[in-house]
């Protein structure tokens, strides 16, 4: 694999993008470091943005903001292994504010966009009811399950994230499942806690 | 740890990496598979999560974040005389609030004029025009390659209205500023001149997708609308292919930071 050019943020994952070729140059230093961060977590926030309000074009914007906020704060960064917390928690902050600027709760989102033009036939069947199953899960339950799938998070840092104990963390993400597994018919699967 | 608490932990936590944990899975062969089904639906879960993400997402956000830079030097520069602007769109936006619904617009200028409602612009400058080469960045940024600039904008932003993607301009006339919307992925079904609660409004086709004025007065509607048609009937949509997408892009961006003005037709 060629050399990444500048200094890896990504934390977890690898990088792909981050090997292309440098959009701008030259850079400085700061410009290096705020590239490396949106090619190594835009794709991430992306999807926990999607999640979180449920449309593609709002989630762009919000990904977008996220980032231009994260530019104009990036000499607070200290810790590099925080960078993503960083970024998901300015997120949620922006989309707190859009949504405090819309006077609408968040719980109000039901019109996910879920379609998926890359899609075979076989993953639609698989992944759409999948999908819809998420959707339609409260946003109690849906978020510290994005969360932990997709930002690879803890229970305890996703307690510090949403400002709850670890425990209702806990059990929030045991009913997402629960929740999930009933929807698609696993009930076997959900009730193996239950039997025992 | 016993099975009631290892399934607890697997229910929350499939991926837990406990000593114990760990421990009781290897000892217990009925907890080991309900393990091993839980994997399995993570990685269902993971796949459904994954939705596609847009082609050139960070491309995007780092044009928009060296357009808002050059903004930012500007702004240090000149004080907070910046909020002119924000306070004729906000004058557009009370006159709509005030006088109550819009019962005539149009749905998608309604979603504009709501996005006006909510959006606190931040311009330079009223008295002072932004550059070519920022315009050009934020209809890039919605991958489209300006080639002609009209006159006379006084702010410009990437916005989004409803669940469009727009670039969001005010551009001051003689009887006040006009808020301009180019909605990039919606074409309106027809050009129509609209009168909601004091406000006069157009929203028109144009190009693949749709212009949207609001204003006080209509009377620089028509010159805005000619000059906005000269422009996007030279302007060229960004391939779809991501590679050539991504050339444009970067030789946009190259261009504005290098010359400073806008391409020439590719």
């Amino acid at each position: 694999m060629p050399r990444p050019l500048g200094r890896c943020l990504h934390v977890q994952g690898d990088c792909k993008e981050f090997v292309r070729r440098p959009v701008y140059l030259p850079m400085s230093s700061r410009q290096n470091q705020f590239e490396a961060l949106v090619r190594g977590h835009s794709t991430d926030l992306y999807r926990y943005a999607y999640w979180l309000c449920g449309q593609d074009a709002l989630a762009q914007d919000l990904v977008q903001d996220t980032f231009l906020r994260a530019w104009r704060a990036l000499d607070k960064l200290r810790e590099v292994a925080a960078v993503k917390t960083w970024l998901i928690t300015i997120l949620r902050r922006e989309h707190a504010r859009l949504f405090e600027r819309k006077s609408m709760p968040s719980d109000d989102i039901d019109d996910f966009d879920l379609t998926d033009p890359q899609a075979t036939p076989e993953r639609t069947t698989e992944e759409s009811a999948l999908r819809q199953a998420i959707a339609q899960l409260e946003p109690k339950y849906r978020e510290p399950l994005v969360l932990q799938v997709l930002g690879g998070f803890s229970c305890a840092e996703i307690a510090v994230q949403l400002g709850l104990g670890e425990a209702a963390v806990m059990t929030q993400l045991f009913r997402a499942r629960q929740k999930l597994k009933g929807q698609l018919g696993l009930e076997d699967q959900a009730a193996e806690v239950s039997e025992l | 740890m016993n099975c009631l608490e290892f399934r607890r932990r697997l229910g929350s936590e499939p991926s837990c990496t406990l000593v114990d944990f760990a421990a009781h899975r290897a000892a217990c062969s009925f907890c080991w598979a309900a393990h091993a089904r839980a994997e399995e639906f993570e990685l269902r879960v993971q796949r459904a999560l994954g939705v596609p993400v847009p082609v050139n997402l960070a491309d995007r956000i780092l044009l928009a974040q060296t357009t808002q830079f050059r903004h930012g030097t500007r702004h240090r520069r000149r004080g907070f005389a910046a909020f002119a602007v924000a306070a004729a769109a906000s004058i557009i936006v009370a006159l709509i609030t005030l006088n109550g619904p819009a019962g005539t617009m149009p749905e998608l200028s309604a979603m504009v004029a709501e996005h006006l409602e909510e959006h606190v612009v931040d311009a330079d400058d009223a008295g002072r025009r932004v550059a070519n080469e920022d315009v050009v960045g934020a209809f890039a940024g919605r991958g489209l390659s300006l080639t002609v600039v009209p006159d006379g904008i006084n702010y410009v932003h990437q916005c989004p209205a409803g669940p469009y993607r727009t670039v969001h301009m005010v551009m001051p006339d003689s009887s006040g500023p006009v808020s301009v919307v180019y909605v990039v992925d919606r074409k309106a079904d027809k050009r129509v001149d609209f009168r909601s609660d004091g406000m006069r409004g157009r929203e028109l086709p144009l190009g693949d997708g749709s212009l949207v004025m609001l204003a006080q007065s209509d009377a620089g509607f028509d010159a805005i609308e000619g000059a906005w048609r000269s422009a996007m009937a030279e302007s060229v949509a960004l391939a779809a292919d991501p590679d050539a997408r991504l050339a444009a892009i970067v030789e946009i961006v190259q261009n504005v930071r290098a010359v400073g003005r806008p391409l020439a037709a590719p």
